[in-house]
């Protein structure tokens, strides 16, 4: 299928690398600096190489700050906020896909309709709701707001739909009920989208920064990604620490990123995991 | 009469399936809209409660006040750099690499991996990279710009970083539109002798044309939305030269305690998402091309 490369596609390819290089520039300089001294971080021009691979950020970055606190309340509230936000719009997506009941496509559109309501400009209202329930700083308080996700509740009913209705007469003349429909027949079927809904849901929670800053106050609550901003060695030049958390932070994405390329770049060709 | 009781059986089991989406909906998305509504037309005291009716009152004391109208022409600057910066920038790399070659699925990778990367570690990288007296940006380009302290340049660190977040997934869509201009099309646009500059004029771009009033229309939305970056990176400074919308409403309402203002506010930045949609609506009729 590829041609030969004339010049001109030589010239485009050498472009394009450079670019991409510029691009990734900052992840490379963030992995580069995490092995800075003080010393280095001063230097005059400064350094795009450390001069020594040695551990010591990680080891001040882990051991003098709440950074392994900050990691698990994140992971804790990604893990338990998706799995909860999947077993929402799954039960919804097959109410509307599957079964037949009045009134079933106006209030599957009340739910789709929060999608013109951007939860960014409603964070006033959010928190005085989720104080006066006790939640703030709770892990259910973080996870809250990100429990209703209309786009995946969407792109669900779209898959659950593909389903023949015969399945389900079938299963019912056997006597099962909807629920068990839904556990032993749609969700194998639907496995591997709800599988890759499920590890969005899981990043989009990880990475969100301005409501988990406002819902925590203490700072044994804090999210990593608010935390990691609050690590205390900003004011001054000794950024090694932060270089190293954010090290910490960037490469497992990256590197779950680089294995689910393929994956991403097919779902946005689809449109499916946009928003 | 057993068929009527089943099939009513079946219609209240069918809303106990939609009852925990319907209950989020309400609490977090309905409900906190229209008490922003009310509270932006009321005077609300400190714990969020209303003490009276003030009709528009909050809303002539915001446009009055000149930190809102520097956070309203602020949000509008970041916008109006941010998107053209964006889609030319995503055009560009689009149109190195589109053509299936060797190397251009690590190019494509290269462009995508911001993607990987969390606002808020992108922004404290960010913060360091600009940094005037340790940051490479200044060395790398021989400039002596004091980023963050001087009011001319501090918003371009912010757009800057806004593409950068976007450019993975707004590199991909015009990457796929692309891809899915026929070859034939443009293969008889050559042979008619059109160069590579009027074949994309004139044959790829109306037909890609779609994509990009997707992307203006969704960038537009999130420009209005901006706040995070602000919060890591700025501060809203220096002398609130990147204060934008989003940034004021959270100082208004959680440092200040004005909730009147704060959803005031809020509200301008409903309004302003609904009506920039709108218009790219209006715009498509006349200006998008659909196959």
């Amino acid at each position: 299928m590829r041609r030969t490369m004339g010049p001109f596609d030589i010239l485009k390819a050498l472009v394009a690398t450079m670019l991409g290089l510029i691009v990734i520039f900052p992840i490379y300089y963030a992995f580069s600096a995490s092995f800075f001294t003080l010393s280095e971080f001063s230097a005059s021009p400064p350094k795009l190489f450390p001069s020594s691979f040695s551990l010591h950020n990680y080891v001040r970055a882990w051991n003098d700050s709440l950074l392994p606190r900050f990691m698990a309340n994140s992971l804790l509230v990604s893990f338990f906020g998706s799995v909860l936000r999947m077993v929402v719009a799954i039960l919804a997506a097959f109410a509307v896909a599957l079964l037949r009941f009045k009134g079933r496509n106006l209030l599957f559109f009340v739910i789709l309709g929060t999608m013109m309501l951007p939860a960014d400009a409603l964070i006033i209202e959010n928190y005085l709701t989720v104080s006066r329930m006790g939640l703030v700083d709770s892990y259910l308080g973080i996870m809250s707001v990100y429990l209703l996700a209309p786009v995946q509740l969407f792109m669900l009913r779209q898959s659950f739909k593909t389903i023949p209705q015969t399945y389900r007469e079938v299963a019912a003349m056997d006597g099962c009920s909807d629920f068990r429909f839904l556990v032993s027949v749609v969700l194998p079927i639907s496995g591997s989208i709800v599988l890759t809904l499920w590890l969005h849901s899981f990043v989009t929670i990880w990475n969100t920064y301005l409501w988990p800053l406002l819902v925590t106050n203490k700072p044994l609550m804090r999210t990593v990604q608010v935390g990691i901003t609050m690590l205390g060695y900003a004011d001054s030049l000794d950024y090694g620490p932060i270089f190293a958390a954010i090290t910490l932070l960037l490469l497992p994405s990256v590197a779950i990123f680089l294995v689910l390329r393929k994956r991403i770049v097919a779902g946005i060709a689809a449109g499916t995991i946009v928003g | 009469m057993k068929g009527h009781h089943s099939s009513l059986r079946r219609t209240i089991s069918g809303y106990l399936y939609l009852v925990p989406a319907l209950v989020l909906a309400y609490l977090f998305s309905y409900r906190p809209f229209l008490k922003t509504i009310i509270n932006s037309v009321s005077l609300v005291n400190f714990s969020g409660k209303i003490v009276e009716f003030v009709g528009l009152d909050n809303f002539r004391h915001l446009f009055a006040d000149r930190n809102f109208q520097v956070s309203l022409v602020n949000t509008f600057r970041f916008a109006l750099l941010f998107i053209p910066l964006d889609l030319l920038f995503c055009m560009f790399c689009a149109l190195l690499v589109y053509r299936k070659r060797r190397f251009n699925g690590f190019n494509e990778t290269l462009f995508i991996m911001p993607m990987a990367v969390a606002m808020s570690s992108a922004a404290l990288v960010f913060k360091a990279l600009f940094n005037p007296t340790i940051g490479v940006v200044n060395h790398l380009f021989s400039l002596s710009i004091r980023w963050f302290d001087d009011p001319r340049w501090a918003m371009l660190t912010i757009v800057l970083l806004g593409v950068w977040m976007a450019m993975g997934l707004d590199f991909l869509l015009l990457l796929g539109a692309l891809r899915s201009v026929p070859k034939q099309l443009v293969e008889a646009a050559q042979i008619e002798g059109a160069g590579p500059v009027s074949t994309f004029l004139r044959v790829q771009l109306p037909l890609i044309s779609p994509t990009i009033l997707f992307i203006v229309t969704t960038r537009l939305r999130d420009s209005m939305l901006l706040g995070g970056p602000v919060m890591v990176m700025t501060a809203g400074g220096p002398f609130r030269s990147t204060q934008t919308l989003v940034y004021q409403m959270y100082v208004e309402g959680f440092v200040a305690g004005n909730y009147s203002k704060g959803s005031a506010i809020s509200v301008v930045v409903f309004a302003l998402t609904f009506l920039l949609v709108l218009l790219a609506f209006r715009f498509e009729r006349r200006g998008v091309f659909y196959q």
